[in-house]
């Protein structure tokens, strides 16, 4: 199919597609991203070469950067895995999840972000937060219900729960940094390696900065005796992997031979 | 000395581009900008002077704001670009969410200020919409002046499922909007309720996916407009009918809804007879008035078999 690929500056029906499909995505890891852009291509323009991810993401972004909208990418702080998403540059309130949740449900997740960036570890308890349910603006929420938006949350990937905690998801972080960074200035952690707003990660006891787990795992690399960039006290902490992509897809592979192996035999 | 990893998150040209934050969200911000500009387009030049001048005294009133805009101004050419950006954030939230809205919803996000330049501002921010995003404006009920923000790429159900959130209510809605057409543009409840439960959808039983499934539908899908219901009989068993909402009028097409039909019953279109002829009239009527996103063929070709009900049937 032919259709309308009208050029203006760079953007034809592949990006357009693109766009829109990330956007109904909300967000997506590097492996699908690659995926639908391959899509794209093969919808409008089967005999293009497929411009390569960054290429593709920059062209698309210099045709947003007058509506201060970008394509962004960030990684997510428990496993380094590369995430994306439109992300509005001009945010300055949790507007995106606006029209999915009510008043006071938007209330509750301002309370579990406050107990988030103030916390020491980046996460808050269940019970901390249920706490606060009579505080909140709007209708009044019972705890019961508080679980269940918590839950909700969580579903659609605003927060992570672990152990009966919640911290903030990969995407919560790409898409409300500015908003984050401008309403709490003093309570908000920054990595000391990439500079990006921290949640989860190490810190050095000495001297208290602190670093992302992937920035940890990248840093450290190829040291056999980590130390501190800032104080250059030794390092305490265990030294996680590098996120490799490779890894992940074999490993992937092998979980799910693995699961049709079992039904097999029944 | 290991190199510091520097976070692929960031730009690469590193934050020099001071696209931070807009003003905070509000009118007094953009009027700031047009008090320091020095061209500004003539066809709102008289406008432009009388905001000029009422910025004056916003700034005088409230000078912190003044300070927290220069910190962090972001260029923009003119007020009315800026608006047109603010109005496409809008309308960009309203095509992740598939609302509708109306002009009062759309004036009050540009500023009731704005309201003789408003037409202006619409035009530019759906030229963009289109340039950009490959998106429509479309009316969806001339008597309440509302409409939703359309794709006019013809996503197909396929790409429309496979999204994660909450859109695999539309291959739901695809298949009930089959339904309906097929039995002559008019379903009964029952008839619903009967098919679905081939699909493993029914009324009070909260559904992986789609929640519970009669609010979806009997609520949902109705103040959505995708779904016109109607009271067939009143009294102790009061009896219901659906039919096809404006939006769904609007957003796909009777060729669209019966190729994903058919592809639910492992045939083709041209197998059902009465509804395939109607849905070609329809193609050919809209092709007359000129809507090309609608009911194109090669786009649908790409529909998955698997589509809605597969999935669902293995709950």
């Amino acid at each position: 199919m032919q259709g309308s690929t009208r050029k203006v500056g760079a953007m034809t029906d592949v990006h357009r597609r693109f766009l829109q499909l990330l956007m109904t995505h909300g967000v997506l890891e590097e492996w699908e991203v690659r995926r639908l852009q391959n899509h794209c291509y093969k919808v409008h323009d089967r005999n293009a070469t497929v411009d390569k991810l960054e290429d593709f993401i920059n062209n698309i972004n210099s045709v947003l950067e007058s509506l201060y909208i970008e394509i962004k990418k960030g990684i997510t702080e428990d496993d380094g895995r590369p995430i994306y998403a439109l992300v509005n540059l001009s945010t300055t309130s949790v507007s995106k999840m606006a029209t999915d949740f009510a008043e006071n449900e938007l209330d509750l997740f301002r309370k579990a972000l406050e107990l988030i960036v103030d916390s020491e570890t980046g996460f808050a308890s269940s019970t901390n937060i249920l706490n606060l349910v009579d505080q909140l603006k709007g209708k009044k929420m019972r705890k019961k219900e508080a679980e269940q938006v918590l839950q909700k949350f969580v579903q659609s990937k605003w927060l992570i729960e672990k152990e009966g905690e919640f911290t903030l998801h990969g995407r919560a972080i790409l898409e409300m940094e500015q908003f984050i960074r401008e309403t709490y200035p003093d309570a908000v952690k920054i990595c000391n390696i990439c500079h990006g707003l921290l949640i989860q990660g190490q810190s050095c006891e000495t001297c208290g900065i602190r670093m992302h787990l992937p920035c940890v795992a990248k840093y450290f690399q190829s040291t056999s005796e980590p130390r501190c960039p800032h104080c250059n006290d030794f390092w305490p902490h265990d030294i996680p992997e590098v996120f490799d992509p490779e890894k992940e897809r074999e490993a992937g592979i092998s979980k799910s031979s693995r699961k049709s192996l079992r039904t097999r035999q029944h | 000395m290991p190199r510091a990893h520097k976070n692929k998150g960031q730009k690469s040209k590193g934050r020099s581009r001071a696209k931070h934050h807009q003003a905070h969200g509000d009118s007094q911000g953009a009027q700031l900008s047009v008090v320091g500009q020095s061209a500004s387009p003539p066809s709102v030049q008289g406008s432009d002077l009388g905001a000029a001048s009422s910025d004056a005294r916003a700034v005088d009133e409230n000078p912190r704001a003044f300070q927290a805009e220069t910190y962090n101004q972001p260029i923009c050419k003119d007020a009315l670009t800026k608006k047109a950006s603010m109005l496409v954030e809008f309308l960009l939230e309203k095509f992740q969410k598939s609302e509708e809205f109306t002009d009062e919803d759309m004036l009050k996000v540009v500023n009731k200020k704005y309201k003789t330049q408003f037409s202006d501002i619409l035009r530019k921010s759906s030229s963009r919409m289109e340039m950009i995003f490959g998106m429509r404006l479309k009316k969806i009920n001339p008597n309440s002046q509302s409409y939703a923000i359309v794709s006019k790429l013809g996503l197909s159900t396929d790409e429309i499922l496979s999204g994660r959130r909450g859109l695999a209510k539309m291959g739901l809605l695809m298949t009930i909007l089959g339904l309906i057409f097929t039995k002559g543009n008019r379903a009964t409840e029952e008839d619903v309720w009967k098919f679905l439960g081939v699909l493993g959808v029914y009324a009070g039983k909260k559904h992986l996916i789609f929640g519970e499934p009669r609010k979806l539908i009997t609520k949902d899908l109705v103040e959505q407009n995708y779904l016109e219901i109607h009271k067939m009989s009143e009294g102790k068993s009061t009896k219901y009918e659906f039919l096809w909402g404006d939006r769904s009028h609007v957003e796909t097409s009777k060729m669209k809804v019966l190729e994903v039909w058919a592809r639910i019953n492992d045939t083709v279109p041209s197998f059902f007879p009465t509804p395939y002829e109607e849905a070609l009239k329809d193609q050919m009527e809209r092709a007359q008035q000129g809507s090309p996103a609608m009911g194109c063929p090669a786009a649908m070709a790409r529909v998955h078999p698997m589509c809605m009900c597969c999935s669902s049937s293995h709950k």
